[in-house]
């Protein structure tokens, strides 16, 4: 698929961070901030909130319900063994496996969601938008609306570096 | 911005009025029942001294870990051990009640009892007596060279009282952990002296800094209602959600493991502890403790956004404060006394102990400047945001 893009090189995080507020203020959609680290501030004006912890309470729930059902038709229904006198349904030895498997599904599924939501998959290859994010510079992408001079200007006045449009993927 | 804390009349007024009901409580107590008025002292007793030592150990973990989120409302733990010397003070008078509360201080049992005959050289009473000694003048010794050095970095801007404070911090996080634990054995576990778990003073000792960091959540948020801490934010409070999560877990873990493996292994001498309890007559205050500790805090504060609520925070904290009472109650209550009774010596025994517990810590908290003006986190604190 093909776009055009505006892209804004930024020396300093706290630019990006004001170009970022202008832009939610003049409701422009922002496709992607790169950057060498991780910014908090960078993140709270830009992504959505992250849906994944539902997601993963779900699974959670989902993984107890699994769990408990799996034990208790192996152990009460399919192949009751007396152990020690224990009543076939007996819950406090469930709660080990229940809490063990809980965690082994939830952890499984949800960084699953998270590899196939963001499409990243092992090997493959990363998209540089420009080589010098991997060394001390930040890189806003804008998809390329009708009249780019006007968020050209805003990121001139953001303290861009340098801006470029590009009509490549 | 105010920087001293001036206790409001009302507080004053409401500690005198709970210390007189606990008096009242305490003396119509001792002329009905004087096992049952033993037994609750030695509850809230151990009740307010695991806030203390919760208290003074999220304050000394603070300094070991070099938190910096938590500097500007770091005089509150610290003032939480303001009760230690009236904790240490209030155990030795126990000395007299050791009869109606231990079964092993009975004079004569060790002739009767092989098993406590051979348990006799750990459990007597100058023994008992004695560790009871050390335990507090270690504790107490450490808490006031903390504070003094915290009261001293108020004056004078010196980074080396800082390092001082970190020293101490870690002196006392191994005092806590080595002797606190031995403590909730030797205080809660040889009530019931034929029994023993492995794990129940560690138990003891690390669920004490979750009621202690439920109590700091409480006074920083009265102090917030009385506009102290203007700078605390959303981050803070998120935070204090993570610590009383986290704690939650790891309280159903420690309260599971001990069932879990006593149910399992099924031997008399071991299940004869939860016989009463899980089964018996205190079955009801047996689920609700593992409710109000565990399972409400648990599935309430997963979710941040609701954890980090005001209300949310303030609400489990005072669930979180009957939890710590149902959880000594039915630790000591079935050994010591042996009958399921509530009533008016053990509300009013409570509340005396919480209007003392309340004046000592408003008044060490009026002692010196609320916000630490000379930390060298503060700003780092004031600044913490997600």
């Amino acid at each position: 698929m093909k776009k055009k893009h505006i892209i804004g090189v930024f020396d300093d995080e706290a630019k990006v961070v004001a170009a970022l507020k202008k832009c939610k203020e003049m409701h422009i959609p922002i496709e992607d901030v790169f950057g060498p680290f991780a910014d908090h501030d960078i993140l709270k004006q830009h992504t959505k909130k992250s849906r994944i912890p539902h997601l993963a309470f779900f699974f959670g729930v989902m993984a107890v319900v699994l769990t408990f059902s799996f034990i208790y038709f192996v152990t009460v229904i399919d192949y009751p063994i007396n152990f020690g006198g224990k009543p076939y349904f007996s819950f406090p030895p469930m709660v080990v496996l229940m809490y063990l498997m809980t965690i082994l599904i939830t952890g499984t599924l949800s960084s699953l969601v998270f590899l196939g939501r963001t499409q990243l998959l092992p090997g493959k290859q990363a998209k540089i938008v420009d080589p010098r994010v991997l060394d001390d510079h930040f890189v806003m992408l804008i998809e390329k609306p009708d009249d780019p001079e006007k968020i050209k200007e805003l990121l001139r006045n953001a303290g861009a570096k340098e801006i470029e449009e590009r009509d490549e993927e | 911005m105010q920087t001293n804390f001036y206790p409001p009349q009302k507080l004053k007024i409401l500690a005198a009025i709970l210390i007189i009901t606990g008096v009242a409580a305490l003396v119509a107590g001792f002329i009905s029942d004087p096992d049952r008025t033993w037994a609750n002292i030695l509850l809230n007793n151990v009740y307010f001294l695991s806030i203390s030592m919760g208290g003074v150990m999220f304050y000394s973990i603070q300094f070991i870990t070099q938190s910096s989120w938590s500097a500007l409302f770091q005089r509150v733990p610290l003032a939480l051990g303001a009760f230690l010397p009236v904790a240490a003070a209030l155990m030795l008078v126990l000395y007299f009640g050791l009869p109606d509360i231990y079964e092993w201080a009975i004079p004569g049992i060790t002739e009767t009892d092989k098993l406590i005959a051979h348990k006799s050289p750990f459990l007597n009473v100058p023994f008992f007596m004695g560790r009871m000694v050390l335990y507090f003048a270690l504790w107490i010794a450490i808490w006031l060279s903390l504070k003094k050095f915290a009261f001293k970095e108020d004056r004078q801007a010196d980074f080396s009282l800082y390092q001082k404070s970190n020293h101490y911090a870690i002196v006392f996080i191994f005092l806590a952990v080595i002797f606190f634990s031995f403590a909730g054995m030797d205080w809660i576990m040889t009530i019931d002296a034929h029994w023993y778990s492995t794990l129940f003073g560690f138990r003891t000792m690390i669920t004490s800094i979750y009621y202690g960091v439920a109590a700091v959540v409480l006074i920083v948020f009265f102090l917030k209602g009385q506009g102290y801490f203007p700078q605390m934010n959303e981050a803070h409070r998120h935070d204090m959600a993570r610590y009383l999560f986290r704690f939650s877990i790891v309280w159903g873990y420690l309260w599971f493991v001990q069932f879990l493996i006593i149910w399992y292994a099924n031997i008399p001498e071991s299940t004869i502890y939860y016989v009463p309890r899980f089964l018996g007559e205190w079955q009801v205050l047996f689920y609700a403790e593992f409710f109000l500790n565990f399972a409400i805090p648990f599935l309430v504060l997963i979710s941040d956004d609701i954890g980090r609520k005001k209300w949310v925070l303030i609400f489990m904290s005072i669930l979180l404060m009957a939890g710590l009472w149902i959880m000594l109650f039915i630790q000591i209550m079935p050994g010591s006394y042996g009958q399921l009774k509530f009533g008016f010596t053990e509300i009013g025994l409570w509340l005396g102990y919480a209007g003392v517990f309340i004046m000592l810590v408003f008044y060490l908290l009026s002692r010196s400047a609320v916000i630490p003006v000379n930390h060298p986190q503060l700003k780092e604190s004031i600044d913490h945001h997600l």
